[in-house]
């Protein structure tokens, strides 16, 4: 709760910095405000607290959410290498106060206790979102990519509240708890059967909330908003909007809805499949490295989802290892690909396609080496941070007694070895083509946040109870 | 409820006639006219404070802009639609399915325990009560996603020098 008051005033704070005409400052300063946020979100750590007429409720498990949301925030605020020193063109002020004000959204939707909390958070993220992927306004790209995410956004929030108010009239509550009553009550009255207005509410929550984490048939998006956006935000929007969603999503579903499993679960389990096979096989054919990312970020939101239905209670935990581990290994590639894309610019536009890596390994072994360890991580090798996270994700899935779950591991397990492939595409352009690209300088605290990360990928994948304890 | 009922028809009906009309300026008169169709299902809801809401903002303010907008535009020239047959068709069906399981849904619908109507409900003082006591946290951080809109709108529509793509 504090840290989103903190936050809030921090994006405001940012904005007065960009009058300095000083553009150094802004990184540095973001920086310090996302590890004061942090830190104030462990104040809440080992108390259950609920705020405000119970608009928003912390305890462990939404400080560990926040903790992954502020982190990722971090590292890409990181990575960002203020802008550039385009003054006329890029606003650095103006980017990192949205990126804060986003990271307001996202905490409120992994805090949220009423219905109200999670729209707010939803579209503060969403039109931060939008604004940030049409940031880039010389790029025709960035342009589409920005009016088709807000047009498909905009619809997909209008499909939620229709969602929300439906749930409200069959259970005249906003409260997530108090919705969960208000489904066993109804199951009292009509002796085991639910209205009709439930059964539409929650379908359509559950459409609006699956387009923001982009799971099939829901990801049409996608592809070309990940691919239009400028990298950076890329970044952004595939981890922190991704965990947000996948938390909101698990936590509605399994706070308010758990006695009509069947009527969500069911088609849950055809999103889950379809998730994973069109992810992973476009992923297949892609020739842009960033557009394979973004097949990539479907695939994982489908791994995410096999846990929120399987319904165990090592859940929590799973989702924030895998959210951790997918965070970490997509902010590294993004990385590599920011600056290795700029280096092979072809007619100032930058190279996304595999072959601009080709020869990376040549002149830059660290972005090579932290190249491949990410690659690792996402297609789930083992040693790496993937792996458990996949490991921890299957384990959920199997301990299910159903035997659905048995052939929902099937294809989870056919699509990781089909993601193996297309993984390995960068790394054996970086490693065996032959190409040739120049020695990339690095600023100090870029080459840091890749060691760092890189580390990190590495520690999980060899000690995971590191933080699976703490989860 | 025979008020009710010739209400509802002409918000459906101008409501359709806002997509059906080729004039985009027609469209948006339509779009006025459903605005004051659903003021009126407010009052009939008693909540005659979003009536007043409802009109001052969307049918006066926001409209007026969308008029302008349009006025600027020059949409004499008529593009060729980009959209397949095909497209059109599988939206036409999936949305045409939408609608037939929603209308399916809620012709069963039976509300048993709706609260009798209480004449303060919608008054401003009520409103005032839930919004500023039971609401204030969303209340207030609405104000960020305004702030983030206007942020953003500033950014994007800030003139710069050089060319553009477009």
């Amino acid at each position: 709760m504090n840290a989103i008051i903190a936050l809030s005033l921090f994006g405001i704070s940012n904005l007065f910095l960009g009058f300095l005409n000083n553009r150094k400052i802004l990184l540095p300063a973001t920086l310090v405000f996302i590890l004061i946020a942090l830190g104030l979100n462990f104040a809440d750590w080992n108390h259950e607290y609920y705020w405000f007429n119970n608009m928003l409720k912390t305890n462990n498990l939404s400080v560990n959410f926040v903790t992954i949301i502020l982190l990722s925030t971090f590292l890409v605020v990181a990575i960002s290498r203020s802008f550039g020193d385009d003054d006329e063109h890029s606003h650095p002020a103006e980017y990192y106060a949205i990126l804060l004000f986003s990271a307001v959204g996202a905490i409120m939707m992994v805090t949220f206790e009423n219905l109200i909390m999670l729209f707010v958070g939803l579209e503060i993220l969403s039109v931060s979102m939008y604004v940030l992927t049409g940031s880039d306004k010389r790029s025709l790209r960035s342009n589409e990519a920005a009016l088709k995410y807000f047009l498909m956004g905009s619809f997909a929030t209008g499909i939620l509240l229709f969602g929300v108010a439906l749930v409200y009239g069959a259970t005249s509550s906003f409260d997530i708890h108090g919705i969960a009553q208000g489904v066993a009550k109804a199951k009292e009255q009509m002796g085991g059967a639910y209205g009709p207005l439930l059964y539409s509410g929650v379908i359509l929550i559950m459409v609006g909330l699956l387009f923001k984490i982009s799971a099939a048939p829901f990801h049409f998006w996608t592809p070309d908003v990940y691919d239009g956006a400028p990298s950076i935000f890329t970044a952004f929007m595939s981890t922190v909007v991704k965990t947000a969603g996948v938390a909101a999503t698990y936590r509605i579903l399994s706070i308010s809805f758990p006695s009509v499993y069947g009527l969500w679960g069911n088609p849950l389990v055809y999103i889950v499949c379809a998730t994973l096979i069109i992810g992973n096989i476009t992923a297949v054919y892609q020739q842009s490295f960033k557009r394979m990312l973004a097949y990539s970020s479907i695939s994982h939101a489908g791994y995410l989802l096999i846990t929120v239905l399987a319904k165990r209670p090592e859940t929590n935990s799973s989702l924030l290892f895998y959210s951790l581990a997918y965070a970490i290994a997509t902010i590294t590639a993004f990385a590599v690909l920011m600056v290795v894309s700029e280096a092979q610019a072809k007619n100032g536009k930058a190279d996304e396609s595999f072959e601009a890596l080709n020869g990376l390994a040549n002149n830059n072994p660290l972005l090579a080496f932290s190249l491949t360890i990410s690659m690792l991580s996402l297609a789930g090798i083992p040693l790496t941070a993937g792996f458990f996270g996949k490991f921890f994700v299957f384990s959920d899935a199997f301990s299910n007694p159903s035997s659905l779950f048995k052939w929902i591991l099937v294809i989870a397990i056919l699509m990781s070895t089909v993601g193996i492939y297309y993984y390995f595409k960068p790394i054996i352009a970086a490693y065996m083509k032959k190409g040739e690209v120049a020695k990339i300088e690095l600023s100090p605290l870029y080459k840091f946040i890749l060691i760092l990360t890189t580390t990190l990928t590495i520690l999980l994948g060899l000690a995971p109870d590191l933080v699976k304890n703490i989860f | 409820m025979n008020f009710w009922y010739f209400l509802t028809a002409l918000t459906l009906l101008s409501a359709s006639m806002v997509i059906l009309s080729k004039n985009p300026i027609h469209s948006v008169l339509y779009l006025v006219f459903t605005f004051f169709c659903i003021s009126g299902h407010y009052v009939l809801l008693n909540a005659q404070f979003l009536m007043a809401v409802n009109i001052v903002v969307y049918a006066g303010a926001i409209m007026v802009l969308f008029l302008f907008v349009i006025m600027m535009m020059d949409l004499s020239k008529n593009s060729p639609d980009s959209k397949s047959t095909l497209t059109k068709l599988a939206g036409a069906i999936l949305g045409g399915t939408l609608l037939v399981i929603l209308i399916a849904a809620s012709r069963k619908v039976d509300l048993k325990d709706v609260k009798p109507i209480d004449a303060q409900t919608g008054m401003v003082e009520g409103l005032g009560q839930i919004l500023y006591r039971d609401y204030v946290l969303p209340f207030e951080l609405v104000s960020i996603l305004f702030f983030v809109a206007m942020v953003g709108a500033v950014m994007l529509g800030k003139r710069e020098a050089g060319e553009r793509n477009f």
